[in-house]
């Protein structure tokens, strides 16, 4: 196959400047508005646009744009990333709400590389964001580590607790697999509420960030403007969720991404082919948790504060719900999902109390007529060679 | 997860403001400026009613304020759910906090709640006045200028449960307390005072607050054959010890502290079962506050159904010393923080409130309580003391 | 010794409710190989609907045992009608998405159920009291206090299960049911009605849920909106362990887990709170060692 002919018109950047610019405004506006009616209506024009955006291929355009000037859109995404917090730099907690999506953008990334790609169901993803950030509270309490060591650590004792589960995963397939993943989920549960040396139902408090001598908790004064700390806290979010996005990426567009492809199609045949089934979902199962623990530990010291019930099912639950929504598979997918899934509950008052009725209601209605999800994956093209 | 609040934009409070300084001026006064207070309280879950009793309280503290054409001030009362979870309190108060229109907030029926959220107002400089929670370490664990407490704290109700339970006889205990810092203190305090006595504790047990099954442990415990059972902890854990002693045929007192104390007890156990319940609060009974009359008047005119149940006058007594101080200072942070510092005999329906250099209340006394014919009375006023009713275990 | 015997009593009851979810569990996988994680949602409203019920009848005075019988009636009658509903509605059109579509969607709609039931009922977030219609008290055998009612109860669970298994193995109804589980295309040439028997089967399902709703709200005296959530899991250990589509396999999984249970709390009873850890860790282990259930399905995927 050869790669794509260097015979064709010029592909603008124009189309990806315009949607990341777009995705900056909407973001903006949808963490500032406070009135209602306004919100619905801005909420409608987005469904009404993005529809109209399907149906007249501009996600292609806009995709194929990014294809082809790939440097400009990480640019300029970074740039609209800085606007945006410039522009919020006040609202206190509009950063948190941010920083909380992201967090929840990295974690589900996590879980598309378990579900998505390796096709292995976890029910228990917010168990692993909260044994991440149990950890990073236990050892913030008694000042072993630097916090950046503490948040990788976060990563890696989730990873440990994973491995217990790896032989019981990799032995069960499907109902019973996912069976293993509900029951560790409670079971952690249940664990942090009865132990007492974990605070038990109380929670504990945890410290925040001090990265390599900048204290997360100060307000920034940059060119006499003031920014609420929690500027700090989205822009570590920002690049964790990023960094995860590329790590997302770079596993789909390799070998092993195929590979895990394989073996969430078809194992028996993945196996009769040779492939070491095994060494691939541990790989996923590891990477997603890690992902799920980093995101944990930063949840725990900006929060200031955790409890077993920050960690439950229904936690999972909403966890997987933005995997399934935002199309699984699809990593492009995870942050609006997350957008819609986090911030608008917090927004739209009046649909607080019913939000998970909504959510339930919603995943029911994808599941049904649109298995994929909003942003369906993508079938794997092998003729592109700049991707 | 985050959680509700109920705030109008600065659209509807210009429009509120145009609206009512055009009324005003029909009666020649001048428009007031709208100043917001924040009330925390849990609205869902099972501590609910004790909740929405408070909050009820707190909106006729507001409403009683407001038609008083007098005041410098229009009071809007923000009102939040925590749920009695201390992270979703968490959340809720981090949210309030980092509100600069809100100048003072009320918050936590719940010790949990209130114990995860002291910092937080610390750090963003909101006063606050906690209405309920009784746990002892939100005042004096630390000191912050912006923590006030109205409530007392459980350490007095102890000590008058364990004098009168010696008084009455008993000697053999058990305890049975849940796991949140909230019952953790009410069983220290309970041990220390009882062993103080000269009694005995035979055996101790924890459970999360919301484990379903206790027969487990109650089974142990009726091996133990205590006379009484002493219980540390909220309405729905205390609601269902009692039912499942009862299921099990546990013949004991059931000593209970200030968290079970209310309708919601009673509804929950039924009144056969509260029969003869004890629980110890530290507040003059309601016909016995300087208050107590005018604030049920004023509940009753606002039009609530729901009962104020034993916190509302703590509620309606914090809204308005919060309000009375906005009066005279202004709607400011700092200066809110520095007058409720100097508290000092300030008239409330409750008696005269001082706050001591921890802000807390150091003035309520404590009544002992007993359950009869499904009403909570005062326990010099009820058959028991006068001999006509017995408790149980005694001779 | 009486203290080991008084836990197992209190564990039995338990295993009953866990047994007779985990029978459902096992009845719809063997029919569909579908697991409805919403089974233990439908418990809990077939619990409050009882609860509605009886409340309502309340002040007509009637004696308890004409208000036990509404109250079964109701449950019975809800859950088995939802239960039909969601079979007809939801998985029976997406019957050929794959498994994880499946497992998700009911657990979607035991979500919606779940949160129905909170945000509808009133005052459906607060634990609701159920009332006391069984006999109250007990007997004490050599230190060990029986209550009445859970002797009730607990036969009463026992029937059911004998009710249902009966149904199962001696009508026409239950003999389409296991050809149907057995292999759907061939009972269809075979002239058995498939788009009636899944619903029939599920509301037979269903209703037991119902039943075993009430059971537990007579038991605890106490319902609330989350009870079905902890039930479904269990249920679905209970069904796993004993083997899907094995009757026997379920009920033996449900005692079994209430005996695990038991076992801790007898052991350290301050701390029975960890009994749910321990069982569930027991639970994996066994999943573990014999994937496919201890009186599993047998079936081998093996390269």
């Amino acid at each position: 196959m050869r790669s794509g002919s260097k015979a064709m018109r010029s592909i603008s950047a124009g189309p990806v400047l315009v949607a990341v610019i777009v995705c900056a405004v909407v973001v903006t506006t949808l963490v500032r508005i406070e009135d209602q009616k306004l919100l619905v209506v801005e909420l409608a024009a987005i469904v009404i646009a993005t529809l109209l955006a399907m149906k007249f291929g501009i996600a292609d355009k806009v995709e194929t744009s990014a294809r082809h000037h790939p440097w400009i859109g990480r640019a300029s995404i970074i740039v609209a990333t800085l606007a945006v917090l410039s522009v919020l730099r006040e609202d206190t907690f509009g950063l948190l709400m941010l920083a909380t999506v992201l967090l929840y953008v990295t974690t589900c990334i996590g879980v598309t590389i378990q579900m998505g790609y390796a096709g292995l169901t976890n029910f228990s993803a917010a168990a692993f964001v909260g044994t991440g950030a149990y950890t990073a509270a236990l050892l913030d309490a008694r000042h072993l580590l630097p916090d950046p060591l503490i948040l990788l650590s976060g990563g890696l004792v989730a990873v440990a607790i994973g491995s217990l589960l790896l032989l019981p995963v990799l032995r069960t397939r499907g109902h019973y697999a996912a069976l293993i993943t509900l029951a560790f989920g409670v079971m952690f549960n249940v664990f942090l509420d009865a132990s007492d040396s974990l605070g038990g139902p109380q929670g504990l408090k945890v410290g925040g960030i001090n990265l390599l001598g900048w204290d997360f908790s100060n307000d920034l004064h940059l060119f006499g403007y003031e920014f609420s700390f929690y500027v700090n806290y989205v822009l570590l979010a920002s690049v964790v969720a990023s960094l995860a996005m590329v790590l997302a990426a770079i596993l789909d567009k390799s070998w092993i991404g195929i590979w895990l492809d394989a073996v969430r199609l078809d194992e028996t045949t993945s196996a009769v082919f040779g492939l070491n089934i095994g060494r691939w979902k541990i790989l996923a199962f590891t990477i997603g948790n890690f992902l799920a623990g980093i995101s944990g530990a930063i949840y725990a010291k900006m929060a200031g504060f955790i409890a077993p019930n920050n960690f439950t099912l229904s936690d999972s639950l909403i966890i997987v719900s933005i995997v399934i929504l935002g199309g699984i598979g699809n990593r492009w997918g995870v942050p609006p999902a997350a957008l819609i899934v986090i911030l608008l509950p917090e927004k739209l008052q009046f649909i607080q109390e019913y939000r998970l009725l909504l959510y339930a209601a919603l995943v029911i209605g994808i599941l049904v007529a649109r298995p994929g999800g909003f942003l369906e994956r993508r079938t794997r093209r092998f003729d592109l060679a700049t991707t | 997860m985050m959680r509700v609040e109920r705030k109008r934009t600065a659209h509807a409070i210009g429009c509120a403001g145009v609206i009512s300084s055009a009324l005003l001026l029909a009666g020649g006064a001048s428009a007031k400026d709208t100043v917001k207070i924040a009330f925390v309280t849990p609205l869902t879950g099972a501590l609910s009613p004790h909740g929405i009793g408070g909050r009820n309280s707190a909106e006729t503290a507001v409403k009683v304020m407001n038609a008083d054409p007098n005041t410098k001030y229009n009071y809007e009362l923000v009102v939040l759910d925590d749920e009695c979870k201390p992270n979703v309190a968490v959340q809720v108060v981090t949210k309030i906090a980092a509100d600069r229109s809100i100048v003072a907030a009320v918050p936590h029926y719940c010790s949990t709640a209130a114990i995860a959220t002291v910092e937080i107002f610390h750090r963003f400089k909101l006063p606050m006045v906690v209405w309920a929670a009784v746990l002892p370490d939100i005042t004096y664990a630390q000191k912050f200028p912006e923590i006030h407490r109205v409530s007392g704290t459980l350490i007095g109700q102890n000590r008058v449960g364990a004098k009168f339970m010696k008084e009455q006889g008993y000697k053999t205990f058990v305890s049975f307390a849940d796991s949140t810092d909230y019952g953790k203190s009410m069983n220290k305090y309970f041990t220390q005072f009882t062993q103080e006595n000269g009694n005995n504790i035979l055996g101790t047990f924890s459970v999360p607050p919301d484990q379903q099954d206790v027969s487990a442990e109650l089974t142990k415990i009726k091996e133990l054959n205590p006379q009484v059972i002493y219980f540390g902890g909220l309405t729905p854990l205390g609601a269902r010890v009692r039912t499942q002693m009862d299921k099990l045929s546990i013949k004991a007192q059931f000593e209970g502290n200030s968290g079970v104390m209310g309708e919601a007890f009673i509804n929950a156990v039924g009144p056969q079962l509260a029969e003869g319940a004890l629980a110890f609060l530290d507040s003059p009974p309601l016909n016995k506050m300087p208050g107590g009359k005018m604030f049920m008047d004023a509940y009753k005119a606002a039009g609530y159904k729901e009962d104020p149940e034993v916190y509302g006058p703590f509620a309606y007594a914090a809204t308005r010393l919060v309000m009375e101080t906005i009066e005279k200072v202004g709607p400011d942070r700092a200066k809110i923080t520095d007058a409720l510092g100097n508290v000092k005999d300030a008239q409330s329906i409750l008696g005269p409130i001082t706050f001591d250099d921890h802000g807390q209340n150091i003035t309520p006394l404590t009544t002992k309580y007993v359950v009869q014919d499904g009403k909570w009375v005062v326990w010099e006023d009820s058959e028991y003391a006068s001999g006509n009713r017995k408790l149980v275990n005694l001779p | 010794m009486s203290t080991l015997a008084q836990h197992l009593l209190n564990g039995l009851m338990q295993g009953t409710i866990y047994g007779i979810v985990a029978m459902g569990f096992t009845i719809f996988f063997g029919v569909m190989n579908v697991i409805k994680f919403s089974h233990g949602d439908v418990l809990a409203l077939g619990a409050f609907g009882s609860l509605s019920a009886v409340l309502s009848l309340q002040p007509l005075g009637l004696p308890p045992a004409l208000q036990l019988l509404a109250a079964f009636a109701a449950a019975i009658l809800l859950s088995g009608a939802i239960g039909a509903l969601i079979a007809r509605t939801l998985i029976m059109p997406l019957r050929e998405a794959p498994p994880l579509n499946m497992l998700l969607m009911t657990m979607m709609v035991g979500t919606v159920l779940r949160e129905g039931i909170r945000l509808f009922y009133p005052g459906g977030t607060n634990p609701q009291r159920y009332p006391e219609l069984l006999p109250h008290g007990g007997f004490s055998v050599a230190n060990v206090f029986v209550r009445y009612d859970g002797l009730i109860l607990v036969f009463a669970g026992i029937a059911s299960i004998a009710l249902v298994h009966w149904v199962i193995t001696r009508t026409r109804l239950g003999l389409a049911i296991r050809a149907v589980a057995e292999d759907s295309e061939v009972a269809q040439t075979m002239g058995i009605d498939f788009a009636k028997i899944i619903p029939v089967t599920f509301a037979l399902g269903s209703l037991t849920a119902g039943f075993a709703g009430v059971l537990f709200g007579l038991y605890y005296s106490e319902i609330n909106y989350g009870m079905g959530l902890l039930l479904a899991i269990i249920g679905f250990s209970a069904a796993i362990v004993g083997g899907l589509g094995n009757i026997w396999g379920a009920i033996l999984g449900g005692y079994l887990f209430a005996g695990l249970q038991t076992l801790v709390v007898a052991a350290i009873p301050s701390l029975s709170d960890y009994k749910n850890v321990v069982a569930f860790v027991v639970v994996i282990m066994l999943m573990t060692w014999r994937p496919t259930g201890l009186l599993g399905e047998g079936e081998s995927a093996r390269v």
